[in-house]
């Protein structure tokens, strides 16, 4: 029973996960080669920035596929080693076994076993020590002391899941799906330095850990505009002007978000130790408050806007999204959590109910440029925040004939480099493509290499 | 307590695979408190046991774990005698509860010391208990009883007392918390 919440759980959390590292996680063999980086107007680029779908597809073009097929290598080692006939007994999933670890359960949910893992990131598998005495309190965490953020740690995404819809000339009408979660979690540095450090905990003394978690989600029915402001004279590889791409676009998209459902909990927590450390039981802090909405539709309005430019080989593009997004919920209930000393225990309390909140959706932007040389050659990058740490993604691809070359270098969330490396052939209307890319998506600083690998059709 | 024991727990839950070991400084606990020291009176061929009994505190929820081993590592106890020649020797019994330990099999044992006159002489408390005691180190409490057991072959009583200095309890738990 608790193997199925547990392969449950997997599930849902896989659902949401990778949306955040998305820009690592590609299944394109192709983008990953770059480092993550797009150079074709795939639909990341109309997702996040309206003018865009003014601009013609290049697909059928030099490196412009019409769709990407992955091959799932990794899943063919993931099932040979964990055979979903024995899931029951897989330590993997099966929190009875003495060797379940929820960190290696985690790591696989940041990690999609999709693609073969050429070097996986280590699991802290490590002896935790505590050292109990009358004035005494010790935690040596071991090798999972990394787990322990440094400074203030946050996850968080705001994410697109689809993009459904027709157009008529330069009108669109879709309907897209948002996701939205923000966690962000403070250590006070006694705390992180008796978790981190291995400092002891001082008599007399606090220790603190002060959380907001928001998460939302919902979909939201659009209608946007994009229209190409100015023509250009050319661009490479086009047959006329007429079928160039050059000019100056812009767009602009008005939603009305549908959330629904939402929660957020905001509170601080922690221990406080008298002197002696146990001399009396250590007391307890604990007092958060929590929002959820009892229905759905959460309603709200916001745009986005967009511009693009196209000047034969260069191209660059600029997409706000989200902007004025407030959501207001009209039936929420406000509960109160608070630690109980008296009894030990911890009691909910309601504090209102049916009553209105708000929530925001932070805003987003992707900026990205590419230059497509006549030599074979496209450079290009991209820029993305979806309200938390920027990632920037550089990339390049050299074609010989049905040959392609890429590399790139990335910036992840973590502000960590990551690197890529790949190499296709093309043959007719189909190519095969590998990539390598190395990313930091797993709990701990080691970072892991994949290789990926897919088929395109052209 | 509780509550403060649960977030211990959720420290080793969240730290993934491997041991959990504890290292318990039982002697912290018992000094000034009067339990660290254990006063004895032998009469002339009448062997005597003293015994103190401390209470050790656990964090809950390793019902399910495995417990690799417990060992006491770092032990030691001065007797202090003040009179009369004769010989000391430790006894630790571990129960889940105070009475029990009086009739719990005994989990170790330190052989005689003698002792003559006005002496202090040191003792070292250390070894294996693994097996007799797994079980009980799966509680959220265990009660130890350490008892000093004298003999007195001599003709005017032994006294003096046996004062604990060290005591660390070590343990080693794979840890299954859910």
């Amino acid at each position: 029973m608790r193997t199925g919440v547990v392969i449950l759980g997997v599930v849902a959390l896989a659902l949401v996960v990778p949306r955040p590292v998305h820009a690592q996680f590609s299944l394109d063999a192709r983008h990953i080669g770059m480092a993550g980086v797009s150079l074709g107007r795939d639909g990341s680029a109309r997702r996040y920035n309206p003018a865009y779908r003014a601009v013609k597809n290049r697909s059928g073009g030099p490196g412009q596929a019409r769709a990407t097929i992955p091959i799932p290598l990794g899943l063919i080692t993931f099932f040979q080693d964990h055979p979903p006939t024995h899931w029951g007994d897989d330590p993997m999933f099966n929190p009875d076994s003495a060797a379940f670890n929820p960190i290696e359960l985690m790591n696989l949910v940041l990690n999609p076993p999709l693609f073969y893992e050429l070097k996986q990131a280590p699991t802290p598998t490590n002896d935790i020590e505590f050292t109990i005495g009358k004035n005494q309190l010790i935690l040596n965490l071991g090798k999972s002391r990394v787990l322990i953020p440094e400074q203030k740690f946050g996850l968080g995404m705001n994410g697109r899941l689809l993009d459904l819809g027709f157009g008529v000339g330069g009108v669109h009408f879709g309907v897209m799906g948002f996701m939205n979660y923000e966690i962000e979690v403070a250590l006070d540095t006694a705390l992180r330095r008796v978790l981190r450090d291995t400092v002891g905990v001082q008599p007399d003394s606090t220790y603190r850990i002060l959380t907001d978690a928001v998460a939302q989600t919902g979909f939201m029915p659009t209608i946007s505009f994009a229209h190409r402001l100015t023509h250009g004279k050319g661009a490479v590889g086009a047959d006329s002007i007429e079928n160039a791409d050059d000019g100056l676009y812009i767009g602009g998209a008005v939603h009305y978000y549908l959330g629904a459902t939402y929660a957020r909990g905001v509170g601080p927590a922690g221990f406080t130790v008298g002197n002696p450390i146990f001399g009396a039981a250590p007391g307890v802090l604990l007092d958060a408050r929590a929002q959820t909405s009892n229905k759905p539709f959460g309603t709200g309005v916001g745009g986005d806007v967009g511009v693009a430019w196209i000047s034969g080989p260069f191209e660059v593009g600029f997409g706000i999204n989200d902007l004025g997004a407030e959501l207001t919920w009209s039936d929420t209930k406000i509960q109160r959590i608070q630690y109980d000393s008296a009894g030990d225990s911890i009691s909910v309390t309601m504090t209102a109910n049916h009553v209105e909140t708000k929530t925001k959706l932070p805003i987003s932007y992707l900026a990205n440029a590419a230059i497509r040389m006549g030599t074979g050659t496209t450079v290009g990058g991209d820029v993305f925040n979806a309200g938390r740490h920027t990632v920037i993604h550089v990339g390049v691809e050299q074609r010989w004939g049905p040959f392609a070359l890429r590399g790139g270098v990335a910036r992840d969330q973590r502000k960590k480099m990551q690197f890529g490396f790949g190499a296709g052939i093309r043959m007719g209307s189909f190519g095969l493509d590998a990539g390598v890319f190395t990313h930091s998506n797993s709990l701990g600083d080691t970072r892991a290499m994949t290789l990926a690998t897919s088929i395109s059709v052209y | 307590m509780k509550a403060f024991a649960v977030a211990l727990l959720v420290v080793v839950t969240a730290c993934g695979q491997g041991h959990a070991i504890f290292n318990v400084d039982v002697y912290s606990f018992m000094q000034g408190t009067g339990k660290d020291t254990i006063p004895y009176f032998i009469p002339p061929a009448t062997p005597t046991t003293v015994s103190t009994v401390q209470k050790i505190t656990l964090p809950p929820g390793f019902g399910s774990s495995v417990v690799d081993s417990v060992r006491i590592t770092t032990g030691s106890a001065n007797l202090e005698n003040t009179g009369g020649s004769g010989t000391i020797g430790f006894q630790l019994f571990f129960a889940s509860d105070s009475a029990g330990t009086y009739t719990a099999p005994m989990a170790l044992n330190i052989p005689a010391t003698s002792v003559t006159g006005t002496q202090t002489v040191p003792v070292v408390i250390t070894g294996d208990i693994s097996g007799v005691v797994d079980s009980l180190f799966r509680q959220e409490t265990v009660y130890m009883r350490i008892a000093a057991t004298g003999t007195n072959s001599g003709a005017t009583p032994v006294t003096g007392e046996g004062v604990m200095t060290a005591l660390i309890i070590r343990v080693v738990l794979q840890d299954k918390v859910f």
